[in-house]
């Protein structure tokens, strides 16, 4: 019972992490039309971020946050309009922007070895405190406690983004219908250009937590946490951001069950929950049509 | 004077040519429908003119600038409303809508012209809070007119606001056009395969495999024999 538990709470806190995980990959599909190949090693370069300010500085990864936020939206706007924009022109972008974003994967992973070495580095998760905190008698470390709040605040922001911003509704209106977005007036490179930034952004904080939830971080992880995102939003739905919790917790939650009862099985479960969810519901779980626009 | 010049405009998707030296002119304050069958170019032009469609050749002249090659949400800064077909974004509210019409205004303008509009529709005030995909067909038009109109425009141009719409629907949105034509005076540009709309034009344009086939008032048309025949069928 115990051991119950403690899986279906770890998992939930799991769950929002990996929800967290997967949505900026979710919010650039949904204002852009792009899978966005290169999500894995943004989230391996906020890792990275987090480990150097903390080994040099001793920083501690809270005040990450920030520094990650303006790093990424200083990378985000260059990245995207000169990409963005001039693969929009062409016949099938969406083609074209597979191929250009993992290209842009491989010069990453291949960069962060060069500079860093293929090494894998982590940060202690007593960064946090030694003690632990307890729920329903199950104790945890402070630090899952610590990811899993800074991960819930995400979803909280991205919400009022969305809906209390002039840019969060206009961002919406490109999410729901590009050209009626475009007719009323909004600058679709502009609002897009801040959504593909917040994509990096929350990339990048996933990776700064990431020590303390799926363990060290190195520079050829990208690929595979790109093809667990990618789950988690098909799982979700694909283009709704905020329904990428949802993914994310049903991500989290089945694999803490399947590391606690069949945990050799753990590793492929990402891919299996692909198919399943590919052949049954195409859409996700709980969205309408994605690929109707 | 005139407001809205096209001129000669040769548009198309691929290499299929739609519109061929087409040209039509919007004065201000003057109602203009452009009449014309399914495929004839209409929503073509129309899209030529927020420039969702390149301009191939010609010129489209607003406001005495030359507007071809600037963007759509450009041009709607520089003051034209367009309602497409759909009329309005599914996903957002109606309230959200209203907020979008007025996306190039401040906020204090938006404000205000959100209660106009409320007052001009006040079926919408009720739906506030409803997504706009969840509207009727008739309340969807309804909101995107509304909408149109918070950018405080210079013209408005719709593509067949009475498409999808009952009769008695179609009777509510030439109405409440009337209503608004009567009122402000705004320069309206309307794509319409009904002849009802006529009723409110001072000018018709009809377009016919892509080019202009009449220009005139309504009397003049309803004199033209081979157009009575193909528009109004046997009703005089």
């Amino acid at each position: 019972m115990d051991l119950l538990a403690y899986t279906i709470i770890a998992g939930i806190m799991y769950g929002i992490f990996f929800g967290l995980v997967g949505l900026g990959l979710n919010i650039i599909f949904g204002v852009m039309r792009m899978i966005n190949l290169a999500h894995g090693d943004f989230i391996m370069l906020g890792a990275f971020l987090a480990f150097w300010l903390f080994y040099l500085f001793g920083i501690n990864p809270l005040l990450v946050i920030p520094i990650a936020t303006t790093v990424f939206f200083l990378i985000g706007f260059p990245l995207y309009y000169a990409f963005v924009p001039r693969l929009s022109k062409s016949s099938d972008p969406e083609m074209l922007s597979f191929i250009l974003f993992f290209g842009l994967s491989q010069v990453i992973e291949a960069v962060i070895i060069l500079a860093f070495g293929n090494n894998q580095r982590s940060i202690p998760s007593t960064v946090f405190g030694t003690s632990s905190f307890s729920i329903l008698g199950q104790s945890f470390p402070k630090a899952w406690l610590a990811t899993t709040l800074v991960a819930f605040a995400a979803f909280i922001i991205i919400y009022w983004y969305f809906r209390h911003t002039r840019l969060g509704y206009a961002t919406r209106a490109i999410m729901s219908n590009r050209e009626e977005a475009l007719i009323s007036g909004i600058d679709i490179d502009r609002v897009s250009a801040i959504a593909f930034c917040l994509g990096l952004v929350f990339a990048s904080v996933a990776g700064i937590f990431s020590y303390f939830m799926i363990g060290a971080a190195y520079p050829s992880m990208g690929p595979d946490l790109t093809t667990v995102s990618f789950a988690i939003i098909v799982l979700g739905s694909l283009g709704s951001p905020l329904g990428t919790v949802i993914g994310g917790l049903l991500y989290g939650v089945a694999v803490m069950f399947m590391q606690t009862y069949f945990s050799s099985w753990a590793n492929i479960l990402p891919y299996i929950l692909l198919i399943v969810i590919m052949l049954l519901k195409p859409e996700g779980l709980f969205g309408k049509a994605a690929r109707s626009a | 004077m005139d407001l809205l010049k096209v001129e000669s405009v040769e548009a198309g998707y691929g290499l299929i040519q739609v519109l061929w030296r087409t040209s039509i002119i919007v004065e201000e304050n003057q109602c203009v429908v452009l009449l014309g069958v399914n495929g004839a170019g209409k929503t073509t032009l129309l899209r030529t003119i927020i420039g969702l469609v390149e301009a191939t050749k010609g010129d489209i002249v607003f406001d005495g600038e030359n507007i071809t090659g600037l963007k759509p949400n450009v041009r709607v800064s520089r003051g034209i409303a367009y309602m497409s077909e759909l009329a309005v974004v599914p996903d957002l509210t109606v309230e959200e809508n209203l907020k979008l019409g007025g996306y190039v205004k401040n906020r204090d303008d938006t404000r205000r012209m959100a209660d106009k509009a409320y007052e001009y529709f006040p079926d919408l005030k009720a739906y506030r809070t409803r997504k706009a995909a969840s509207l009727s067909g008739g309340q969807r038009k309804m909101l995107g007119v509304a909408k149109t109109l918070m950018s405080n425009p210079k013209i408005l141009v719709m593509d067949e606001p009475s498409s999808g719409l009952s009769p008695k629907f179609v009777k509510k949105v030439i109405e409440i056009l009337k209503l608004l034509y009567e009122e402000e005076r705004p320069s309206m540009l309307i794509a319409e395969q009904n002849v009802a709309f006529l009723d409110l034009a001072q000018k018709i344009y009809i377009l016919d495999k892509g080019k202009v086939t009449f220009t005139g008032s309504v009397n003049a048309l309803k004199e033209n024999d081979t157009i009575r025949e193909t528009y109004f069928g046997i009703m005089h």
